[in-house]
């Protein structure tokens, strides 16, 4: 009777999770049965859209055992662990006119004791505690790993603990003495299991056609099939991350049929598809992973597209600033990418001769990663930034507070950031934020040739 | 010593306009606060009153079709089953005051439209996730505003403490508002066929007006922890954008923008907003109140090359009308319905200050002609975007591409008289037909969009747009009849014809004769009516009787609005008579000292002469030499003289005030001197 139900909800589990089956089988295994459960900690670690939590939260709900599912993000306290556990062991319905929660608690002393409340009233026996994101641990309370990893242990009910993360054990290891859990591998998809996964996709497809063009494309699973290996030999190189391909796909599909839809291609002629789509998924390789679209209609990826050439190549142009503020904009981008002992040289009309010695020389045939323009901005002085202001301006204007909250707006907008603490008047030092194309757009709009005034290009 | 305070006075831009009077009212008014009874404030309330509620009218038409596409975004997120947190990206500009405008009537309309749940979150009060959380569920759960149409007794929810708050709370004020039926399930992992039965679930609406302030690690957690409850809290995240997107990449890590999908909404150019300001607010007959050449080029440039801030060139034009009517009585005038009243109302002294207007010299009879000066000077706005129409997309633009460059040059000089205007005339002079009857079309309609305000204007515009519809009549004409004449003159000519080349010929010179010739002569016509119709009407605004009532042209208020903090520092203490007003003090050249001056003023002028590095003991020996030239004549010896202690200590309290205004800063590197911190003298 038992067997049955293990093969049974395993079966279940593996069709919801392909090329999932072993580590299923070997979970289950570990926590199935409630009268085996004899493990302390369970350790399950791999990357990210491998199915860790979404295999646990599952499996959990169908063996119905008791648990608490916690996501250490949501726990920027202790105090919201500790009562978030006991909530839900205790399943304790939160009034949401007065919102107290089972009981206050915030250490791990008292959190213990309700625990051994509630087995009390009800029997915690196999209870199981899941806690999400394990990674965060580290960087909370130092008790707080060693005593999960030897739960049962320390309270005396069996209570079994699984920590979900992407890291290794390995970087968990710390001063204190920790108890090695069972370590369970969830390991990366290959192209293979990747295109079987995507390709149980289909159905919303199928939804997502049928929403976009009003009617059915009647496309056969191989169809799809060729369609995600198409994907996937664009995409495969660069990501790995299910859930993005995921999204990709499905995002990409409508494009891919969009031929067929217009009576253009025949649905068997896969060469021609490819052709036609192969650009649209290069070009949509580049936006991976920032989501700035609109996917719910066909008719704006066109839009998509152009927003995002906005977002690449012009962003200086969309920008729109205040003169002078461009104006400050190039004298920090100046005072951060010139040495200061440049400066005479540069921004001074009568500055003298230099007389050229051999290492100038030697120094300005120097390769192109000594550049001041590639190392890196530099922090400079506000009086610096001013004078520097000053020089390259043509027009005479007063010094006046306008100027000061334009500084300060660009430190807000983050073109520069600033060095020093808020509370120091004195000397404050800020640094250029922005890249050498910005500031040349941005000095083309306001007409300054920025490249004389570099010391990169100044012997060119 | 009173320095200080004069000084504060200068660099800070004075919130209250009225408490800082100038000299004309200083001297005429002494209470301030009794305005409300005199006749230029209610004159000025009014006017502005009238401003500012088309104003508001402007920003929510502006606002309006960015906003609408953000609703309907909104509406449409809640309806699919969700796998990341629906987000929007709205571009906002970099001109931060004008932002709260947008973000607040956006809330007010999502509170009425879409969801009465919507937090805003502002950077800089959230550095830890923490407070975050806690102040954007208090915010949802604690809202007493929020019409919620579910049962729930707001009396009850409103008392949970902030530090309560937390996200299994929210999940279960959230269940109880909207799932009373379904199942509570307290495992973050929802069935969402479920859920989608329940009908009016409110997705909950957090906007972050500045998303380039705000901790990257916070708002990363935050959307994180939004990302796990999406199928139980259906979150909607609004960013606000100054600069471009970039920010928000630079801002969400690939793990974190995955868990989002952000549609692009880009508000307009605030440059765009101030032109449609002007023009529908500022430049209409409405607002009778207009700015001078100066002023006005002056507002325009802190504009455009300080801020691009609509909010401040409004806030400025505020300043500079409450400056006009400080000006007294006379300045009620300044309106064009009723005016009469108010002249009935003036005292004797306001009458004699009437007379005392420069431009008053020449005019004897004072209300008969002062009627009609008003209509000109009030309804000539539309003519000037009728030239405004004609002129803005003739090559090389010389009179500005824009209506607002248009205004400035229109209010300075007269326009008519000036080279660019005749310069554009001839432009004109070579347009094609279809141009030029398109232009006359869209004056037609603006001057039939701008009914005149009173009747004996209306009569002279009603001509003018009947005249001008006459020459549209004719140039369309021409249109027709030059094809048949064309095909006249092809038909002649292909039957007497010898060879390709003479037919050409005779083609061109026939079409060039008969129909081009038609139309150059109309369109020469139409631009001499027009010429003398802007010339009769676009006059100089300064050669106008009491043209002063109307236009601000005051350039000195560039000192309250810009605020020089340095200058203002500089001549507080290199001539403290301008701020004391004492006779002792006075001084021809900047150079003189006086031993009358106040210490710290006769110490920073003598810094002003020494180079980077200052001998404390030099300086006070000038410094001794100033306040007390006998001690010098004694002994004769400048170094061994006797030092005053009283003298030596005033001395040091002089230094310490430089040094506390950041002048001058003790060096270690040479011991008795002090490192000088400004340049130039």
């Amino acid at each position: 009777m038992d067997e049955e139900m293990d093969s049974l909800v395993v079966n279940e589990l593996q069709q919801t999770f392909p090329e999932r089956e072993k580590q299923i089988t070997e979970l289950y295994s570990l926590i199935g049965r409630p009268d085996e459960r004899y493990v302390t900690s369970i350790f399950i670690y791999g990357g990210p859209s491998v199915g860790k939590s979404s295999i646990t939260k599952s499996m959990l709900k169908k063996i119905n055992i008791k648990h608490a599912f916690v996501n250490l993000i949501e726990c920027y306290t202790s105090k919201v662990l500790y009562e978030t556990i006991l909530n839900k062991l205790s399943d304790h319905k939160i009034d949401p006119s007065a919102g107290q929660p089972y009981a206050k608690c915030d250490n791990m002393m008292d959190f213990l004791q309700h625990l051994q409340v509630i087995h009390n009233q009800t029997n915690l026996d196999g209870a199981i505690i899941v806690l999400d994101k394990a990674e965060k641990l580290k960087d909370m309370e130092f008790n707080l790993l060693p005593v999960f990893l030897r739960f049962k242990e320390i309270i005396e009910i069996p209570i079994t603990v699984i920590l979900i993360t992407e890291l290794i054990f390995e970087k968990f290891y710390s001063r204190s003495n920790l108890v090695e859990p069972i370590k369970l591998h969830f390991p990366q998809y290959n192209k293979e299991e990747l295109l079987c996964i995507l390709t149980e996709d289909i159905h919303y497809a199928k939804q997502m056609i049928l929403d976009n063009f009003d009617e059915l494309l009647d496309f056969d699973r191989e169809f799809y099939r060729n369609y995600v290996n198409v994907f996937l030999s664009v995409f495969y190189r660069v990501c790995r991350d299910l859930c993005e391909l995921r999204y990709m796909a499905r995002i990409n599909f409508i494009k891919y049929c969009e031929p067929i839809m217009n009576k253009e291609t025949s649905m068997h002629d896969s060469m021609a598809l490819w052709r036609k789509v192969a650009p649209v998924l290069k070009s949509s390789l580049e936006v991976l992973y920032l989501r700035i679209a609109d996917d719910k209609t066909p008719l704006q990826n066109g839009k998509q597209s152009i927003s995002l050439d906005f977002s690449k190549k012009n962003v200086a142009r969309t920008l729109e600033l205040p003169f002078y503020a461009k104006y400050l904009l190039i004298a920090a981008f100046l005072a951060s990418y010139n040495p200061a002992k440049d400066d005479k040289r540069m921004f001074v009309k009568y500055h003298g001769k230099k007389i050229k010695t051999k290492s100038d020389v030697k120094k300005k045939s120097k390769v192109s990663e000594q550049l001041n323009t590639q190392l890196g901005p530099k922090p400079f002085t506000f009086d610096r930034l001013l004078a520097i202001f000053y020089a390259i301006l043509d027009e005479n204007i007063g010094f006046n507070n306008n100027l000061l909250v334009q500084l300060s707006s660009l430190v807000e907008l983050q073109l520069l950031s600033s060095l020093s603490d808020n509370f120091v008047l004195d000397g404050h030092k800020y640094k250029c934020n922005v890249n050498f194309e910005f500031i040349q757009t941005v000095s083309k709009m306001v007409g300054f040739s920025i490249r004389k005034y570099l010391s990169d290009f100044s012997h060119m | 010593m009173n320095t200080e305070v004069s000084v504060s006075k200068g660099v800070f831009v004075n919130k209250n306009g009225f408490t800082r009077a100038t000299k004309l009212t200083k001297i005429k008014k002494k209470e301030d606060n009794a305005f409300s009874n005199h006749l230029w404030y209610k004159t000025f309330s009014s006017q502005w009153k009238n401003i500012e509620a088309k104003l508001h009218i402007i920003n929510s038409e502006i606002f309006a079709s960015t906003l609408e596409d953000l609703l309907k975004f909104l509406q449409r997120s809640c309806e699919h089953k969700l796998n990341e947190i629906p987000s929007a990206a709205l571009l906002t500009g970099i001109n931060m005051p004008d932002h709260e405008a947008q973000f607040s009537t956006l809330t007010k309309e999502i509170k009425e439209n879409v969801s009465p749940h919507c937090v805003t979150l502002r950077g800089q009060d959230y550095h830890n996730l923490k407070l975050l959380i806690e102040n954007m569920i208090n915010g949802f759960i604690n809202d007493e505003e929020a019409e919620i149409d579910v049962f729930v007794d707001n009396e009850e929810t409103s008392n949970i403490k902030k530090s309560r708050c937390n996200f299994s709370v929210l999940q279960a004020w959230y269940e109880n508002l909207y799932m009373n039926d379904s199942i509570l399930n307290y495992s973050a992992t929802g069935s969402p066929k479920k859920r989608k039965t329940v009908p009016n679930r409110k997705v909950l609406v957090v906007i972050i007006p500045d998303l380039e302030n705000f901790n990257y690690t916070v708002i990363q957690d935050f959307i994180l922890i939004a990302h796990s409850y999406i199928n139980i809290l259906p979150f909607v995240l609004i960013f606000g954008i100054a600069t471009s997107l970039d920010a928000l990449h630079r801002a969400l890590p690939y793990h974190v923008s995955s868990k989002t999908s952000i549609k692009v909404f880009r508000s307009q150019p605030s440059t765009i907003y101030l032109n449609n300001v002007l023009e529908n607010v500022l430049f209409t007959e409405h607002c009778p109140f207009s700015l001078g050449g100066k002023v006005f080029n002056l507002f325009t440039d802190i504009f455009l090359f300080y801020d691009l801030s609509v909010t401040g060139f409004i806030k400025n034009f505020k300043y500079a009308m409450m400056e006009h009517f400080s000006q007294g009585n006379i300045s009620a005038l300044c309106c064009h319905d009723n005016a009469e009243e108010i002249l009935k109302n003036f005292t004797e002294e306001d009458f004699e200050n009437l007379r005392r207007i420069y431009s008053f010299r020449d005019l004897v009879e004072r209300e008969e002609s002062y009627k009609k000066r008003i209509q000109l000077l009030t309804d000539n706005v539309y003519l000037k975007i009728c030239l405004h129409v004609l002129v803005k997309d003739l090559p090389k633009t010389p009179l500005g591409k824009q209506v607002r460059e248009l205004y400035a040059t229109v209010v300075s000089k007269s326009i008519s008289k000036s080279l660019h205007f005749k310069e554009c005339f001839q432009l004109l002079d070579f347009q094609s037909k279809d141009e030029f009857s398109s232009k006359l079309k869209s004056i037609i309609g603006i001057i039939e969009n701008n009914p005149p305000s009173n009747k004996t204007f209306s009569k002279e515009q009603i001509s003018i747009k009947e005249k001008l519809l006459g020459f549209l009549y004719d140039l369309e004409s021409i249109g027709t009849s030059k094809c048949v004449i064309e095909k006249n003159a092809e038909e002649i000519a292909l039957g007497n014809v010898s060879n390709r080349a003479q037919l050409k010929e005779s083609v061109i010179k026939m079409s060039h004769i008969q129909s081009k010739n038609e139309y150059v002569k109309l369109r020469g016509s139409i631009l001499d009516y027009l010429q003398k119709i802007f010339e009769e009407y676009l006059i100089d605004c300064n050669s106008l009787h009491f043209h002063e009532l109307f236009f601000f042209n005051d350039i000195f208020i560039q000192n309250q609005l810009i605020g020089m903090h340095r200058s203002a520092i500089h001549t507080a203490l290199n001539d403290p008579q301008t701020y004391f007003q004492c006779s002792c003090c006075e001084i021809q050249n900047e150079d003189v000292i006086l031993p009358t001056m106040p210490d710290i003023s006769i110490a920073y002028k003598l810094h002003l002469e020494c180079g980077k590095m200052i001998n404390l003991y030099d300086w006070l020996q000038a410094f001794l030499s100033i306040l007390d030239p006998a001690g010098e004549d004694d002994d004769g010896d400048n170094k061994n003289r006797r030092v005053d202690p009283e003298l030596q200590a005033r001395f040091t309290q002089a230094i310490v005030e430089l040094e506390y205004l950041g002048f001058i800063k003790t060096s270690k590197r040479k011991t008795d001197h002090v490192q000088r911190l400004t340049w130039g003298g």
